[in-house]
Order: C-alpha cells, then sequence, then structure tokens
C-alpha cells in the first residue's frame, strides 16, 4: 500500500544537497585521493595509426617501472558488443597485443613516484612498429581492397544490418523522391573532469578496490571480475565525486583493466589520472556518422519513407559491454523522429577504422538520425515550396494517435508534438524574425531561423535491451532505505549521480513516501560495497528506473512504519498516515523517530511476530519495457556571416515535455546543460584524422569548448504529459537537450541562405565550412 | 630542486620543487590541496584558477619557481570569506553548478570579476568567463548568479 501523503516535495525547485562540499573545495574526486607509497603511471601509447609491434624497448628503464601485457597476469578477453552472430568481434586488449589498431592506443604503462617521473620514463620507451596502411574512412574501409584492421575478418565491417519498418516497395511509386546525404563529425565527450583510476590491494578486507570516475560501479566490478578472473566480492570499485560523464565514463576502458591488474602485481596504490590529451585522443569517441537518404513523400509535403544508408565510423575495437551496434541501429530506428513515417529500409554499416573506439556520448545516435531527418524535413518543404513549419505539421505524429508505433518499431507514448511546435514557433516570434530577416543586416550578415523536433526514448526496460541483443541488460535497478534509531534514514543506490543532482530528486521522493524532509535523508551511492546492485545512470534512466525503486522501498518500509505505529497507537495501519516526520492515526500521533527507535533497539515494543529492523530493499522496473518518450521543439535565430563564415546564435527557445517534474530547476539544469553541448556538436567540436591516421585535436587549443560568451540564454517553455506507465508520471530527459541543437542550428543556416541555396549537411559549421558553403552556393572556387 | 618561499593562503612556506613543477602541482602535491581542480593542464579550462598577488591566474601554467616571494591565495582561503560566502551562496541558488569539477576556478574567477566590475553587465560577465570551461550547465545559472552576486555586495 501507498503512503497517503500528498506530495511536499515532488515538484519542488529544491536546491541542490550536494552543492556545499563543491563550493568549499571539499569535493572528492579521484585525483584528489591521497594513500601512502602510491606511485603514478603513465601510459606508452601508439604513435601509429596502424602496425604491427616489432619490440618495445623499456629504454633503459629501471626493472619494474616498465609494464606491458606480458607483465601483467592474465587478462581473459571480454568480448563487447550485441549477442549477435553476425557481429564480429574485436576484443579491445587492456595493452597492445601485437597489433596497434588506432594512434593513442595504450602500450605499456610505467610507474613513477609522481607523474612526471612516470612520464620520464615513458618517454625513454621505445615502441619499434611495422607501419601497416590506416584506413579512416569508414565508407571506404569497405571497399574491396582496403586494408583491413583485424586479420581474421574478411572486411572491416563490424556488422552489416538492414533495419526496415512498414513495406518500402510499397511507396517505391512516390512522387517526389529526394537524396540528400548528412554527416555528423567525431567528438569526444569531454567531462571537465578527466579519467581516472587508484588502485590498490586492501589486504584487510582481501579486496582489490579500484577507484574509477565511472558512471555505473557495479557493472564496471562484473567487467573487472571476468576480465581479471577474480571474484566479485573481491572486488569493490568505487566511484568519489565524478567531474561528469555524458556517457563518456560508461565503458570498462582498458586503462581501467591495466590499472586493476598493475594493482594486483605491485605492492602500493597506484593512480593514473588521463590528461586532456590523452581524453582527446584514446577516451570514449562519439558520433562520425555518414548518411545517405533518399526521402520519398507526396507533393503536398506527406512523407512515406526514407531509404538509403547509415555508416558509423566505430573506431578499432568494441567497448564492453555494449560494443558499437547500439549506435548504428539506434541511428536507423530513430530516423521517422517525431514523424508519421512508417516506411523505413536502411542499410546499416558498423565500421572498423584506425580510429579510437565509438561509445555512447550525451543523445547516444540520436543527435545524427535527428540532423539527418530534421534536415531532410527542411530540404524537402525547400524542394516543394512548403514553409518547414507547416511541413512539420502535416508529418508530426498527434495527440490522438498515441500511442504511436514509429516505422522505426518505437513506441510514442503520450504527448502534443504539434502544440510543441506551435509554442515554440510563438516563442521564437517568428514574424518579428522574418520582418528583421527582411529588412538586412548593416554589416551584411544573415539572419536565419531554425526549428528542429525531436523525441527522446528514456525508461527502457528488458524487452528493449534485450532487442537491441544487449549482453548486460539494464532492466531495472535496486535501491535500499534504511532507517536509523534517530528516525534518520539512508536511501542505498546503484546509480550514479555526476552532476544530475540525484542525491537531491531521490531525497524528495524518499521524503514524500516516508513523511519526512529530504534534510532527513541521505542518499549514498558510487560504492559496490554500499548499495544493491544497479546498473548506474547513463539512458535518461536514473530518474525513471532509481526514482521507482527509491518509491517502492519507500512504500515499503512505510508500510512496516504504519503498523509499528498502529501497534503503538492502538490502531490499525490502514488508518495511519505519515505526514511531517510523524504517523497520525485518528486519535493521535506519534512521531517517527519514536517508531525507529522502537524497531531498531527497542524490539519489545513491537507487535507480537514482527521482525525488528528498518530496512527495506526493492527493485523496480517500469512496467511499459519499450520506454517513454519526452519530446520537444527547438527553435534557433542566427546569424552568420557570408564572407568570415562566423555563426552566432541571437536566439534560442526549447519547448519539452519531459512528464512530471521531480525537481523543475534540476530540470531545466539538465536541459540547458544538454543544449550547450547540442551547440558544441553544431558549431565547434569535432576531432579530425588526418590522412596517415594522427588526430589533429589534441589540446583544447585544437577541440574547441564552447565557453560562456559563445552560448546564449535560453528561454525554455515546458508541456507536461504525465507517463502513464512509470512512478510520479516522470520520463527520462537528461540528454534530450543534446539532441536538437546540431538540426536546428542548421536549418537556421540553411534558411539564412535560402537565396542562394547553401546546403549545411555536416557538423560543425564551422566558420570554414559555412564560407565554403556559401562560397559554392555562389558558383565560387 | 628549487626552494621557493611564498605566502600561501596567508601562511609563509617553503617547499622544494623541482624546475618543471607548476603552481598547480605544487599546490595539489606538494601542499594537498585539492580544491585547486586540474581540467586540461594546458590552460584552457581554467578550473586550476588561483589568486597570484591578487591576480587570477591558471595555476597549470604558472611554474612554481616563478612563485618565490609573492602570494597565492586558492579556494581553501576563501571558506570563511565573507565575500565568498555570498558569491557560494548565489551559485547555489541559481544552480550554478553541477557536477562541481569547474566550480572552484569559477569561484575564483567570479571574484575577480565582482571586484573588477561592480556593476558588470551579461555581456561583460560572460566575455570576462572565456578562458573558464563549464561541460555541465551551460553557463546560463554562472552569469546569473555572478550578477545576482555583484547586486547583492554592491548594497553591502
Amino acid at each position: 500500500m501507498h503512503s497517503e501523503t500528498a506530495d511536499r516535495w515532488i515538484g519542488k525547485p529544491l536546491l541542490r544537497k550536494e552543492d556545499a562540499r563543491h563550493l568549499l573545495g571539499a569535493s572528492q574526486f579521484v585525483a584528489d585521493l591521497r594513500l601512502p607509497h602510491m606511485q603514478d603511471v603513465a601510459f606508452v601509447r601508439s604513435a601509429s595509426a596502424h602496425g604491427r609491434i616489432l619490440s618495445i624497448d623499456a629504454g633503459g628503464a629501471e626493472p619494474g617501472t616498465v609494464w606491458t601485457l606480458a607483465d601483467l597476469p592474465t587478462i581473459h578477453p571480454l568480448f563487447a558488443g550485441p549477442e549477435l552472430g553476425t557481429f564480429r568481434n574485436a576484443v579491445y586488449p587492456p595493452l597492445a597485443d601485437g597489433k596497434v589498431l588506432f594512434a593513442g592506443q595504450p602500450v605499456a604503462m610505467c610507474l613513477g613516484a609522481n607523474r612526471a617521473l612516470a612520464e620520464d620514463v615513458a618517454s625513454a620507451v621505445w615502441v619499434d612498429v611495422e607501419e601497416l596502411p590506416p584506413v579512416i574512412d569508414a565508407v571506404n574501409a569497405l571497399a574491396k581492397g582496403a586494408a583491413r584492421l583485424h586479420d581474421d575478418w574478411p572486411d572491416n565491417g563490424f556488422i552489416h544490418s538492414v533495419i526496415t519498418g512498414g513495406d518500402i516497395a510499397s511507396v517505391a511509386d512516390a512522387p517526389v523522391r529526394m537524396r540528400r546525404r548528412f554527416k555528423m563529425n567525431r567528438q569526444a565527450a569531454n567531462p571537465l573532469e578527466t579519467r581516472g583510476v587508484v588502485a590498490y590491494r586492501d589486504h584487510r578486507t582481501d579486496e582489490l578496490v579500484v577507484y574509477t570516475s565511472t558512471q555505473g560501479p557495479h557493472v564496471m566490478r562484473h567487467g573487472l571480475s571476468i576480465a581479471l578472473g577474480i571474484p566479485e566480492h573481491r572486488l569493490r570499485v568505487v566511484a568519489v565525486d565524478v567531474g561528469g560523464g555524458f556517457g563518456g565514463k560508461n565503458r570498462l576502458m582498458p586503462e581501467e583493466i591495466a590499472m586493476a591488474a598493475l594493482a594486483l602485481s605491485v605492492d602500493h596504490p597506484v593512480r593514473w589520472i588521463e590528461d586532456r590529451n590523452e581524453h582527446l585522443i584514446a577516451s570514449v569517441h562519439a558520433r562520425e556518422h555518414h548518411y545517405d537518404l533518399t526521402v520519398l513523400a507526396e507533393r503536398d509535403g506527406t512523407i512515406l519513407g526514407i531509404e538509403g544508408s547509415i555508416h558509423v565510423d566505430a573506431g578499432a575495437y568494441a567497448l564492453w559491454p555494449s560494443g558499437p551496434f547500439m549506435e548504428t541501429s539506434m541511428a536507423a530506428r530513430n530516423l521517422p523522429g517525431s514523424y508519421r513515417i512508417q516506411h523505413l529500409n536502411i542499410d546499416t554499416h558498423t565500421v572498423a577504422t584506425n580510429k579510437a573506439p565509438l561509445g555512447p556520448y550525451r543523445g547516444v545516435a540520436r543527435p545524427g538520425a535527428c540532423f539527418a531527418i530534421e534536415r531532410l524535413v527542411d530540404e524537402l518543404a525547400h524542394e516543394l515550396g512548403i514553409d518547414p513549419v507547416e511541413i512539420r505539421h502535416r508529418n508530426l505524429v498527434g495527440p490522438t494517435e498515441m500511442p504511436y508505433r514509429t516505422g522505426g518499431g518505437l513506441r510514442l507514448d503520450n504527448g502534443d508534438y504539434p502544440t510543441a511546435l506551435d509554442k515554440a514557433v510563438a516563442m521564437i516570434d517568428l514574424p518579428a524574425v522574418r520582418a528583421r530577416q527582411a529588412a538586412g543586416e548593416p554589416d551584411g550578415t544573415r539572419i536565419g531561423v531554425g526549428f528542429a523536433c525531436y523525441t527522446e526514448q528514456s525508461g527502457h526496460g528488458t524487452v528493449e535491451w534485450v532487442k537491441r541483443k544487449s549482453r548486460v541488460v539494464p532492466g531495472y535497478e535496486t535501491a535500499t532505505i534504511r532507517m536509523m534509531p534517530d528516525g534518520s534514514a539512508q536511501v542505498l543506490v546503484a546509480i550514479q549521480s555526476h552532476g544530475q543532482g540525484l542525491e537531491t530528486s531521490l531525497a524528495q521522493i524518499a521524503a514524500d513516501g516516508l513523511g519526512l524532509t529530504p534534510a532527513q535523508i541521505v542518499v549514498r551511492h558510487g560504492d559496490t560495497s554500499i548499495s544493491p546492485f544497479g546498473f548506474g545512470t547513463f539512458a535518461s534512466r536514473s530518474i525513471v528506473f532509481c526514482g521507482g525503486a527509491v518509491t517502492k522501498a519507500a512504500a515499503a518500509l512505510a508500510e512496516k512504519i504504519r503498523a509499528v505505529a498502529a501497534h503503538l497507537l492502538q490502531t490499525t495501519p490502514d488508518l495511519i498516515t505519515l505526514r511531517d516526520g510523524a504517523a497520525h492515526g485518528p486519535q493521535g500521533s506519534i512521531p517517527i523517530p519514536e517508531i525507529a527507535r522502537a524497531a531498531n533497539i527497542r524490539p519489545e515494543a513491537l507487535p507480537e511476530g514482527m521482525a525488528p529492523g528498518l530496512e527495506a530493499t526493492a527493485t523496480y522496473e517500469p512496467p511499459e519495457s519499450g520506454g517513454v518518450f519526452s519530446y520537444g521543439v527547438h527553435a534557433v535565430v542566427v546569424a552568420a556571416h557570408p564572407e568570415t563564415g562566423v555563426t552566432r546564435i541571437l536566439d534560442y527557445v526549447v519547448v519539452e515535455d519531459c512528464g512530471n517534474l521531480i525537481n523543475p530547476m534540476i530540470v531545466d539544469g539538465q536541459i540547458i546543460g544538454g543544449v550547450a553541448q547540442g551547440i558544441g556538436t553544431a558549431l565547434y567540436e569535432e576531432i579530425p584524422y588526418d590522412e596517415t591516421g594522427q588526430p589533429i585535436a589534441t589540446t583544447w587549443g585544437d577541440y574547441l569548448m564552447p565557453c560562456a560568451p559563445e552560448i546564449p540564454s535560453f528561454r525554455i517553455g515546458h508541456m507536461v504529459t504525465p507517463a502513464t506507465s512509470t512512478e510520479h508520471g516522470v520520463k527520462g530527459m537528461g540528454e534530450g537537450g543534446a539532441i536538437a541543437p546540431p538540426a536546428a542550428i542548421a536549418n537556421a543556416l540553411t534558411d539564412a541562405f535560402r537565396d542562394i541555396g547553401a546546403k549545411f549537411c555536416e557538423t560543425p559549421m564551422t566558420p570554414r565550412r559555412v564560407s565554403d558553403a556559401v562560397a559554392l552556393a555562389r558558383g565560387e572556387e | 630542486m628549487i626552494d621557493v618561499t611564498l605566502t600561501l593562503n596567508g601562511t609563509p612556506r617553503t617547499v622544494s620543487v623541482e624546475p618543471r613543477e607548476t603552481l598547480s602541482d605544487l599546490v595539489r602535491n606538494r601542499c594537498d590541496m585539492t580544491g585547486t581542480h586540474v581540467g586540461c593542464d594546458h590552460g584552457a579550462c581554467g578550473a586550476c584558477t588561483v589568486h597570484l598577488d591578487g591576480m587570477p591566474v591558471r595555476s597549470c601554467i604558472v611554474l612554481a619557481a616563478t612563485c618565490d616571494g609573492r602570494e597565492v591565495r586558492t579556494i581553501e582561503a576563501t571558506r570563511k570569506d565573507e565575500t565568498f560566502g555570498v558569491i557560494r551562496r548565489h551559485f547555489h541558488e541559481k544552480h550554478a553548478l553541477q557536477c562541481g569539477f569547474c566550480t572552484l576556478g569559477m569561484l575564483m574567477m567570479a571574484a575577480d570579476i565582482i571586484a573588477r566590475h561592480p556593476t558588470p553587465s551579461e555581456d561583460q560577465i560572460r566575455n570576462a568567463l572565456s578562458g573558464q570551461v563549464c561541460r555541465c550547465t551551460g553557463y546560463m545559472g554562472i552569469v546569473a548568479a555572478i550578477a545576482s552576486a555583484a547586486e547583492e555586495l554592491r548594497g553591502a
């Protein structure tokens, strides 16, 4: 039975519990750990994109300071990627095993009393490599005669798969066929805290302790257990404060395995803190999609189907656990976006190249898919002479059609997409933008307005992950709530809050469930030794799954509290309500601390036969396993200079609906932060490789991170359509902000140069690409 | 090794450093003050901002040996400072931090912005923050917090 208390904390913009330690400089990130006798590690990384290692010369280093794969304890292969016979495996060795497949790949590790001394050792190590031809273009990589990365593969494809929906042949004679190519280039998550590991053997507990900056300690422990051959009860994985992840800290990386193996081999703690150069060349890379799509439509703009191909440049290896195929299949399945497009036929290729392996980054695949479909819709509008807003209205799934199964097989649960579009159009004040555009700018810059609709699948459970053939199926979360004798409570969870404010929002949920205040509750996470098993924070899942588990655990605990209260108040549990720190019956109240005291340390006060203690554990999976869909519309006004190609954002509007809000302040923060990252994808961030396979962006001088002058103030319009299947009607929303900006900004640039027909089909839309597009459209060289 | 005598958070100290060590190395590794975060180690993110003789600097690109005879102030010295207290409160109220990694550098820069611009415009704040990277917040809360903190401090 649920607590009958009204929501007192859910829905409130409660200020965050986690702020105090961060503001004082008293937070603790991995790099802040101080352990006696700890030594630092520097990795020797491949300077070659592709080659065979002939020899590794330790450069006269002291014995025990240079470690190659052969020097480490046996490491078992960690098969990654979907459990599909057609997926070719490419196990990522923690240190190079005979070949190097990208510049930056870890080859050896060096120990020193501090990082500088470790780097001294590393700089003397000579890796002799027989160079092989690099493979750097995902499309050409599949051509006959292309060099191959993996000797036992017939070509460079991880997997080739055709993603279909409906019957594309049934619309083959569509009156309009329009083909376009798009590309979203490669980037990295770039959390401000890089990755980092501290590992040591704890002889007292007989555990290998691995501190690592990760989004999912329990899953990483499982992977480490397989790789090292150590049982999980002898492994403890701890994520202390994590300075951002965005997906990039949700894979078990070779450095983490190598560090754990090294800690088993030496008698002191070891530490590796990734530097920014390592992050840019060897952390989880993301995006790099090539789209070649043909849209099939009626002359009135009704879109019938999409056919074509997607190549995802997946890099050299498959990252554990999911590998790169999820990226490709999600890109294809999300192509119909928010629209009534029933026929889909997409040839997908997940391709190995001599680049850092691909993994998740905020939005996973959908920024690319959204870029492709929303650019296609605008291109079609221009081709047919229809207004971009109008063509969207003709194709958007309407509220009465929900739930709606898209051509990509996704079940859009509820919402009002057309109203969201109208709201965005109204907020951006389209007539005023058109008037300014018509008037022209004195300095020759062009004004453009662009729109992009998106959906964000969240809270998807077992069925969806099984459909994706995931080898780890994050179909549930677990929460334990433990009430102490004084009536305060701990919420122990397996998600990892690394900026999302879950220490606050989960406390709000637990407070309402128990009749307490959030101040009486502490949320603990990020440590395999303190919480029950769970999967971590990614895929916009934590508020749905973990929020649901906390709700269930609080309900179970509340039931016991009511039973004790009923006994003490001489009434029945169904007449007890929990509110304001007390249990209230028909004829009196009793403070919760008294109940907690009785249950914990005065068991003689409990009803006959009741077990002592106040602790409840619950798992939760939402009943709709396909997930719930947040959605929204972005509208942006840009000013772009035709010669310099510099694009400025003049106005940015976000209309979004993520169901009910637990903490509106935190939700807005997630939206704004996501959009800022999406603007980075749209205009600034890129990791290009040259023809020899060398990464070109290796510092934040070359890789442009958006700063305060580049990012505008945003205006947000909320709509609220509560999810019907989740606890509290919530939907996940952490990624949505990052999905639509590349599409919206590209559409705005296209609008700005509509008169000359300049095309913006590749991210990031740097000054060079913008001015080149303008020059090309003008027929200039 | 070089002996560097400096005033660190009000206390005179002599620290032995290698010539190649930076001020962030000195603060974090020699003095175990970990509130100064290193985000890029090449002067591009501002997380490691400290005050050197009253001026904000990126401690990861200041050689420690050049700090002899100088005064260094890190976030640890600001915990009881009233001005910083006001700025902290506005960061808290405006949701100006998420993961918290850039926050200390932001606070050190915010104090400097407010000292230089008692009535900062949004453009002034954004431009003055151009060397500080925040990956989480999209800057809106940070800009708002600095503006409102400046307003309160102006009235003080």
